[in-house]
């Protein structure tokens, strides 16, 4: 009992007990039914069951709650471990029942509360990485500044592995970073050598590729971008700084070549030893301060063309040399020299550039060989001609000397004079001989070299035959001589027979008084031969320049030609007016055509009429046009004619008339009417057959043609 | 510089043969000449300067300005040229058949337009690539050897041989607007259009010009008339002239004409009215221009071969300062009003 007295349900059993004796008791003295009483019991049992199924239900819904509690904190303390790659600690627990639900969420709470730290710190160093990351990634992408935004972290996924992960890839993109700032360190480097090679502002080029790379202090662009065009930079000076090296190696190379040409002397040479070492350098070995600079390499360029101008210069003077020796040559044997207007163009054309000098004095330098080597040929002949020409010589000088009746007079030199003459005869003897084995030589020659010997630009072989020619004719003259001398001893002897007086000596009358220039020594061989060849050679000449020298130029070929129409002009207008070139622009010219009229005409009548027709044509002398017209018609159409000039018609003289005007402007001009509009528009309609030429047509086939008549 | 007040001043280094024609340009007083002597020159009017020469290879019949800088020349010997003068280049647009006579350059148009005896006009563009005949627009035919041209705004009329006269849009070549015979009887010198662009006057080698209106209707055809000019009346006799310029005053729309009696007369179209007559010139008028703003007149004095190849007086170009009151139209209302004014004030002062 006693153990039931201390149970408080017992007590509260026995409140119950008690309360409800006392309810039966206030029941008794009401003298409530039975029934009354049933029901308020049975009431009062259903109050007590409801209090205590409250009660159960809130027992019920906070062991639910623990529970729960307990499962969520397990749930997130899982997460948070598979989040973190651990094993978790706690499940293990939970499968064995431990205590009651609340010792168990006491348990699992701290677990949890130390796991979600961790997490924390590992958050935290994953926040770091990659915000590292992200930092040096907007590096080498290269955006300008940087975003700082919350670097996305997956939650999931915060194991040490993925940590270690995100540390690798931070300091691959570390190195990365550092391999770009040395790689462009390096272009920089390279960029800075090329600029102070050529001598370029570094940081102006630099700037112009990233303005953060010339800014010494501050952050450089590490991007792709940068890194590319800075390549791009650095390709792009080394390809100028090759292609001035080139450059400049090749006027280097000239400049070489120059002074070895010209023996230029080594102090001169001094100056630009520093140039003319890098001439095999390549490219990298050149790294001194603006030896490519643009100032530099005009510097250079200035003293090759210095250089090649003084080369120019003497190499044209060598041409000259060159030339005069050639010509010198020439003169020596007697070859034509080779015309002087092709060397002046020649030099006109070295001094222009168009043509290289070393080619012309190449060209010269063989020429000469050529002629040398024709001069040696020719050398046997011509000491033969030299002989012949000064026997020739010596013979006009006797012809002269033998035409001087004074000349046995005795005087100073006499005897010299004799002694010549007598050494003259004998040579004279000696000619015919003389000029016979030259002839047969010259014929050998040519026949062996396939050419014409030609001596001053003549045959020589022609010279000889005109000698011969010439020589024959004299003989004919003394002969002719010697009998006139003696017809005129005998003439003398009969009138000294009358008169018995004698005519003092004089000179023949018939002959020709030759110039002595024999006796002077010949400055001209070809003229020393005597009068009768001088008129030969120029024909000749020119013939034999047309055949033989093509290199002749054109403006003297041109002049030949120009020589050709002037005369045939001159001769025959009417042929030339026909010419094709003539009439071209206007064809076909109707035999209107005033301008031309006048110069078919030929004869003085068709002049006259012609003359006309020029006048009928002026507006501005109407009254002389009738003057003319007086000419070709009678007196009553001449009235006619002043009639029709006081009208404007006299116009339709201007527009030309069909070229017989006599006969086919005369009834036009005699229309019966006096000057009514009828009789104008008469006129007019005869007009059309005839073509009309404006002035400036006829100005220009007037110019055409006298052009044609000047070329 | 010599100056002779009463026929202009005198240009030195002027053309060694004829002159065929001059301009002014229409941006400043620079002078284009060409001439027979196979050049074509350009002066500074005012300097009294030869600003450049550019030899071509045959006679050159015409030329016209492009801008300051640039020109065209038209040739005899078939070629139509475009010449830069700071340049000194010159530049083929094209040839025709013939030698080719007049040249136009259309601002409306940007284009530039040649007449030639071979009886055709041709249209360029001076812009194409200078390949010789990527510059052409066009080739049309005409009735006869083209004499002489003249624009106005997209009109251009070609005058030919045989007195035909073609009018053309241009901005419809293929056929002309309108065919035409000139109102004068005898061979067509010179046509210039109406700056206002109503019409064109046409000269003749007969001492007359025709002064024609584009509107067809009757009251536009009405208002056409022509007169005698150049001419010379000696005992009792007419001696006429071939007139060979006309140009227009670019302000007044008046002109002025010169003709082979080497007479320059200014005329009102409008009132029917001489104006004024410069003393005569040493020989033939060949052509005349007034300069952009009208104050000044160039004025060539060449022979014009009118009486074939004969003696003449030398080639020369005057270039006159033209007073308003030779050009200035005198309207006979305004001059009645002025009558009345002066009536007035007379009576007033009596």
């Amino acid at each position: 009992m006693a153990s039931i007295q201390k149970d408080p349900i017992l007590q509260v059993e026995t409140t119950c007990g008690s309360l409800l004796y006392e309810l039966q008791i206030i029941w008794d003295e009401v003298g409530e039914t039975e029934t009354d009483r049933d029901k308020m019991l049975l009431e009062l049992e259903r109050e007590c069951l409801e209090v205590y199924r409250r009660k159960v239900d809130q027992a019920n819904r906070c062991r639910a709650q623990l529970r729960q509690a307990i499962a969520d904190a397990e749930a997130e303390l899982a997460t948070i471990c598979s989040a973190m790659g651990e094993r978790p600690v706690h499940i293990r627990q939970s499968d064995q029942s431990v205590g009651s639900l609340k010792q168990e969420l006491g348990t699992i709470l701290p677990e949890l509360e130390e796991m979600q730290k961790r997490k924390i710190e590992r958050r935290n160093q994953f926040v770091v990485v990659l915000e590292e990351i992200d930092s040096i990634a907007n590096d080498i992408k290269g955006q300008g500044e940087h975003v700082h935004s919350k670097p996305l972290i997956d939650e999931t996924d915060l194991s040490m592995r993925k940590l270690e992960e995100l540390h690798c890839q931070l300091q691959a993109l570390q190195k990365e970073k550092s391999d770009r700032v040395e790689m462009i360190r390096n272009h920089l480097c390279t960029l800075y050598s090329h600029c102070s090679v050529l001598g370029m502002d570094f940081n102006e080029v630099v700037g112009q590729v990233n303005p953060t790379l010339s800014d010494p202090e501050g952050p450089r662009s590490l991007s792709d971008h940068t890194i590319e065009k800075l390549g791009a930079a650095v390709q792009k000076l080394r390809e100028v700084k090759i292609q001035r090296m080139q450059r400049l190696q090749d006027l280097a190379t000239t400049m070489l070549e120059l002074w070895n040409l010209m023996d230029t002397p080594i102090e001169e040479q001094q100056e630009y030893q520093h140039i003319t070492c890098n001439i095999a350098a390549s490219e990298h070995e050149i790294t001194e301060a603006n030896s490519l600079s643009e100032e530099f390499i005009k510097y250079v360029e200035a003293e090759v063309v210095r250089l090649d101008a003084v080369k120019t210069s003497k190499m044209k003077e060598l041409v000259l040399k060159k030339r005069s020796e050639l010509e010198d040559i020439c003169r020596k044997t007697h070859l034509l020299p080779v015309s002087d207007s092709a060397i002046d163009q020649t030099i006109a054309a070295i001094e222009s550039g168009i043509v290289d000098a070393t080619m012309v004095l190449e060209h010269l330098e063989q020429h000469i060989s050529k002629i040398k080597e024709e001069a040696l040929s020719r050398k046997e002949i011509l000491e033969r001609v030299e002989k012949w020409l000064s026997a020739c010589d010596e013979e006009s000088w006797l012809e002269e000397y033998n035409r001087d009746d004074n000349r046995y007079n005795a005087g100073r030199g006499a005897h010299l004079t004799l002694k010549r003459a007598e050494k003259a005869r004998n040579l004279v003897n000696k000619l015919p001989g003389m000029v016979e084995a030259l002839a047969s030589k010259t014929i050998v020659w040519e026949q062996e070299k396939g050419i014409e010997f030609l001596y001053d630009g003549i045959r020589l072989l022609s010279m000889l035959e005109e000698y011969n020619l010439l020589r024959q004719e004299r003989e004919e003259e003394h002969r002719r001589q010697r009998d006139q001398k003696k017809l005129q001893g005998q003439l003398i002897a009969e009138q000294e027979a009358l008169y018995g007086s004698k005519p003092s000596p004089s000179k023949p009358l018939g002959g020709k008084k030759a110039p002595r220039m024999s006796t002077g020594g010949a400055t001209n061989r070809r003229l020393s031969l005597g009068a009768g060849m001088h008129q030969t050679p120029k024909p000749n000449k020119k013939a034999d320049h047309r055949q033989n020298d093509g290199a002749l130029s054109n403006g003297r070929r041109g002049l030949d030609i120009a020589g050709l129409p002037t005369r045939k002009q001159s001769m025959n207008p009417s042929e030339l007016l026909q010419s094709p070139l003539v009439r071209k622009p206007f064809s076909p010219i109707p035999t209107t055509v005033v301008a031309s009229k006048a110069n078919i005409a030929t004869t003085t009548q068709q002049h006259l009429k012609h003359n006309a027709v020029n006048e009928m044509s002026s507006f501005a002398t109407p009254v002389k046009n009738n003057n003319n017209n007086n000419i070709l018609r009678n007196l009553e159409e001449e009235k006619m004619m002043t009639m029709m000039m006081q009208t404007p018609k006299n116009v339709a003289a201007m527009i030309p008339v069909p070229s017989t005007p006599a006969t086919i402007s005369v009834p036009m001009h005699t229309a019966p009417t006096p000057f009514t509009t009828n009789a104008r528009s008469m006129s007019m309609s005869e007009k059309p057959e005839v073509l009309e030429y404006s002035f400036e047509e006829r100005r220009l086939a007037f110019m055409l043609q006298s052009e044609c008549g000047l070329v | 510089m010599t100056m002779v007040p009463a026929i202009g001043r005198e240009l030195s280094n002027p053309p060694s043969d004829g002159i065929s024609n001059l301009r002014f340009s229409n941006s400043s007083d620079h002078l284009l000449v060409s001439s027979w002597d196979k050049s074509v020159r350009l002066y500074d009017a005012n300097a009294d300067l030869l600003r450049g020469e550019f030899k071509h290879g045959g006679a050159v019949l015409d030329c016209c300005f492009h801008d300051d800088s640039s020109g065209f020349s038209v040739c005899a010997d078939y070629k139509v040229r475009r010449i830069d003068f700071n340049a000194g280049k010159e530049d083929v647009l094209g040839t025709h058949d013939k030698p080719v006579r007049c040249v136009e350059y259309s601002y409306a148009a940007g284009q530039v337009i040649t007449g030639s005896w071979d009886k055709t006009i041709k249209c360029w563009d001076p812009r194409g690539a200078s390949g010789m005949e990527r510059t052409q627009i066009g080739t049309y035919q005409q009735p006869e050897r083209v004499n002489s041209l003249s624009l106005v705004g997209n009109r251009l009329v070609v005058a030919t041989a045989g007195r035909h006269v073609n009018i053309y849009d241009l901005r419809n070549m293929s056929q002309p607007e309108q065919r035409r015979e000139s109102s004068l009887k005898y061979q067509t010198r010179c046509v210039r259009c109406y700056p206002n662009g109503s019409g064109y006057a046409l000269s003749s080698v007969e001492g007359r010009v025709s002064m024609e209106f584009f509107d067809l209707s009757e009251a536009a055809q009405a208002k056409k008339y022509a007169f005698k000019c150049h001419r010379k009346s000696e005992d009792g006799r007419d001696i006429v002239y071939p007139v060979n310029a006309i140009a227009f005053h670019p302000i007044y729309g008046t002109f002025a004409s010169g003709g082979c009696d080497g007479f320059v007369n200014i005329w009102d179209g409008n009132n029917k009215k001489r104006l004024y007559q410069y003393s005569k010139y040493p020989t033939s008028i060949a052509a005349l221009s007034f300069s952009r703003d009208g104050g000044l007149l160039a004025i060539a004095s060449s022979y014009t071969f009118e009486e074939g190849d004969k003696p003449h007086e030398p080639d020369t170009i005057f270039v006159r300062s033209v007073n308003e009151i030779e050009v200035k139209p005198k309207p006979k209302v305004s001059r009645l009003v002025c009558g009345i004014v002066a009536t007035v004030v007379a009576q007033r002062r009596l």
